[in-house]
């Protein structure tokens, strides 16, 4: 579980620290985030990433919690990393559809840190190789997007032959 | 605690087809010792290590390995112990624990094709079997009843007898196949030792889509259900016991089998009659480990072909995005397939194939592709949702013919008990690559029927391993020419003989379990004929409804 030390605890303030961090485009990004809870400005700043990152209006802060505090434990640069890259986010008020791109092409010291932080929320893992922990499965991203359609795999579809019917959902959008 | 033991019947690996002989042996009231080189497990474990796996899509991560009977393991690292000597790398998997690698197969339980036995009078390929096709039928049944099969009679395999069960029910992604590739290409229900409905105590399919690596509610039949009917009808299993040798006598009879504990301790096995039934890789290694000064090529290998005519089936593959919604990943994971090019005059140029739909769940390998392409905020939702929902996958399971310089053989390396490990010699002939160029085009066209755009075939010459070690203690009549004869009897000894996918002369299109389990119930009642009156089917099944 997240470790919070109570200095770093912002209570009354929490949506002030949080709103100080972004300006109107990150804010624009997530306009949850103004009223999310965060238990510290390491993890508000976590947060804010992660909902610009993975483009959800609203996050599991437990989860967020336990993937930060596993994320940090992986590398003891991670919230300076993710400071910066917010940083430069607000600043070059980059796209996140084209930040990977910009990242890569500037060869920027920041280039693995989203994809570390879309793997931790859209797939659960932290980490790499031999080292990889997984820290969420039925309620990491990628199968709470499709929780109307599908089951994670090993959880029952339902009873015997519901699978025959036509899917519930339609898709949107498109490649 | 006493190093030596006996019993009528040892039988040296737990795996379906071991275990099924033991089963029947057991049955007919003889004393039957089964020898695991892994440890037992525990199916909701086996379920929570998959949850908790950071690899979900490597089907063993749910199952690591021992290191006193480690098996090959290729992720996060390989663990080196299947030896690579080429040329083509062939990265076998398979689970050395009580029950075998049927923990985690995908419950295919096909019938070859009649001209499968017969390619060497029909196509000039490969070799005959030492037997026709109608003389298996008996034991298909049998084998069927046991497992609980279900299936239809539009795949190709003639039977005298109707499936037990009904056909699974039709995902709605393979209904959609299914009716828009008509007539060109029939998409039929796959044969599946899957419940339609409860049988033998356990439930109908609840579409946990996780049939590979577990099915978590016990809806289709594994190797330790085997396990547990050969326990309940008197056998006795011992697990982590690793063979390391098979000890013969003066004239050639088998009287033991020597195998360590995890710590290396020795003990004896004793026994009337021995059944090798460890895979067609361990199977092999242990002969070939037990040479001696009367025997220097090894137990059974007076012929020099233990451990040749390895097989197994690649396939390669097209993935792409249908125009409409199928959403893989609803019901089981591999539900239907396309049988029409198993069988034909085109066996003499190239090889046979089926080609099989996948109905995986597709938000895993779409999440990861999706990350890949640094595809983020309200762009990565969307897209998972459209790619999910329409990414399809057809693939050939290719046949490949037997190669007597395709083979296990014993490596200069050891494992962690002293052990050599087995070395993999591999390739794949121009007749299974010319079948693939074939299938290459059924891709194409079933891609176009199904208006697919984002087309990623495979990489040419590049194959999947589909995990059906065939091959290795093939049977024949000829002594010079095969490990064992049509019964699986080694032609060497008397008293020792080998179950398993290994004594398949060739490997046809199809997953070989049921194939294999059909042979190993004929092996134990040809070794002990049932008594008159005595039950050879199913064990406890209901009856139909």
């Amino acid at each position: 579980m997240n470790e919070v030390v109570e200095s770093d605890v912002v209570d009354a303030g929490r949506r002030r620290v949080l709103a100080g961090m972004l300006t109107a485009y990150t804010a624009s990004l997530i306009p949850w985030a103004l009223a999310a809870p965060v238990a510290s400005l390491n993890e508000g700043t976590f947060l804010a990433l992660s909902a610009i990152l993975v483009g959800q209006t609203a996050l599991d802060a437990e989860l967020g919690g336990r993937l930060h505090a596993a994320l940090m434990t992986e590398s003891p640069r991670f919230d300076a990393d993710a400071q910066a890259l917010l940083k430069l986010i607000d600043s070059e008020h980059v796209d996140p559809a084209r930040l990977q791109a910009t990242l890569d092409a500037s060869h920027s010291p920041l280039a693995p840190l989203p994809r570390q932080i879309m793997r931790a929320w859209c797939l659960g893992l932290v980490g790499e190789g031999e080292a990889a922990r997984c820290i969420a499965y039925e309620n990491a991203l990628n199968a709470v997007v499709v929780a109307e359609v599908l089951k994670p795999p090993t959880y029952a579809y339902g009873p015997y032959g519901s699978w025959s019917k036509p899917p519930p959902a339609k898709g949107d959008g498109g490649p | 605690m006493t190093t030596s033991t006996s019993a009528d019947i040892v039988v040296v690996g737990s795996g379906i087809c071991g275990a099924l002989a033991a089963y029947r042996l057991a049955q007919q009231g003889l004393s039957v010792l089964i020898l695991e080189a892994g440890p037992r497990i525990d199916r909701a474990r086996v379920v929570a290590a998959f949850r908790n796996s950071p690899r979900k899509s490597d089907w063993m991560s749910p199952y690591p390995f021992s290191p006193w009977a480690p098996q090959p393991d290729y992720s996060p690292k390989d663990n080196g112990y299947l030896i690579q000597a080429g040329p083509y790398r062939y990265p076998a998997e398979y689970i050395r624990v009580v029950g075998g690698t049927t923990w985690h197969w995908a419950a295919q339980a096909w019938r070859l094709v009649p001209s499968d036995v017969r390619i060497k009078t029909l196509y000039d390929v490969g070799v005959d079997w030492p037997m026709a096709y109608d003389e298996l039928d008996a034991w298909y049944q049998q084998a069927e009843e046991i497992l609980g099969v279900a299936g239809a009679d539009n795949t190709g395999s003639p039977r005298k007898h109707p499936f037990p069960m009904q056909p699974v029910a039709e995902p709605w992604s393979m209904r959609r196949f299914r009716e828009r590739l008509a007539p060109a290409y029939p998409v039929v229900a796959n044969t599946v030792a899957r419940n339609s409905r409860s049988y033998d105590g356990r439930p109908a399919c609840v579409g946990n889509n996780s049939c590979q690596p577990i099915c978590p509610v016990n809806a289709q039949y594994l190797g330790i259900n085997a396990v547990e009917s050969a326990e309940a009808a008197g056998a006795r299993v011992v697990p982590n016991a690793v063979v390391y040798r098979i000890e013969p006598d003066a004239k050639g009879r088998i009287v033991a089998v020597h195998y360590y504990d995890p710590n290396k301790k020795s003990y004896r096995a004793a026994g009337k009659e021995f059944i090798l039934a460890a895979n067609g890789i361990e199977s092999p290694k242990l002969l070939l480990l037990s040479a001696s000064d009367r025997f220097p090529n090894g137990i059974a290998n007076s012929s020099g072909m233990v451990g040749r005519n390895l097989m197994d089936h690649p396939s390669s593959s097209l993935t792409f995005y249908a125009d409409e919604e199928v959403w893989l990943g609803r019901g089981p994971q591999s539900p239907s397939s396309i049988n029409t090019m198993r069988d034909g005059a085109f066996r003499s140029r190239h090889a046979a194939y089926r080609l099989d739909f996948t109905n995986i769940s597709q938000v895993l390998s779409v999440t990861e592709a999706l990350i890949a392409e640094g595809v983020y905020g309200a762009e990565f939702e969307k897209q998972l949702r459209w790619r999910a929902a329409r990414q399809v996958n057809v693939k050939n399971v290719l046949e490949v013919l037997p190669h007597p310089e395709n083979r296990i053989t014993l490596a200069s390396e050891k494992d962690a008990l002293g052990i050599p490990k087995p070395e993999a010699h591999y390739s794949i002939d121009d007749y299974t690559r010319r079948g693939a160029d074939v299938s290459k085009k059924d891709f194409a066209r079933i891609a176009q029927m199904m208006g697919g755009t984002g087309l990623r075939y495979s990489p040419d010459g590049q194959f999947a391993n589909n995990q059906h070690i065939t091959g290795t203690l093939g049977m024949g009549d000829d002594p010079a020419k095969f490990v064992t004869d049509r019964f699986g009897r080694t032609h060497d000894h008397e008293n020792l003989f080998c179950c398993g996918t290994g004594v398949m002369p060739t490997a046809a299109t199809m997953n070989s379990t049921l194939t294999a389990v059909a042979l190993a119930l004929r092996t134990a009642d040809h070794m002990h004929p049932p008594s008159r009156g005595k039950s050879s089917s199913a064990a406890g099944a209901e009856p139909s409804p």
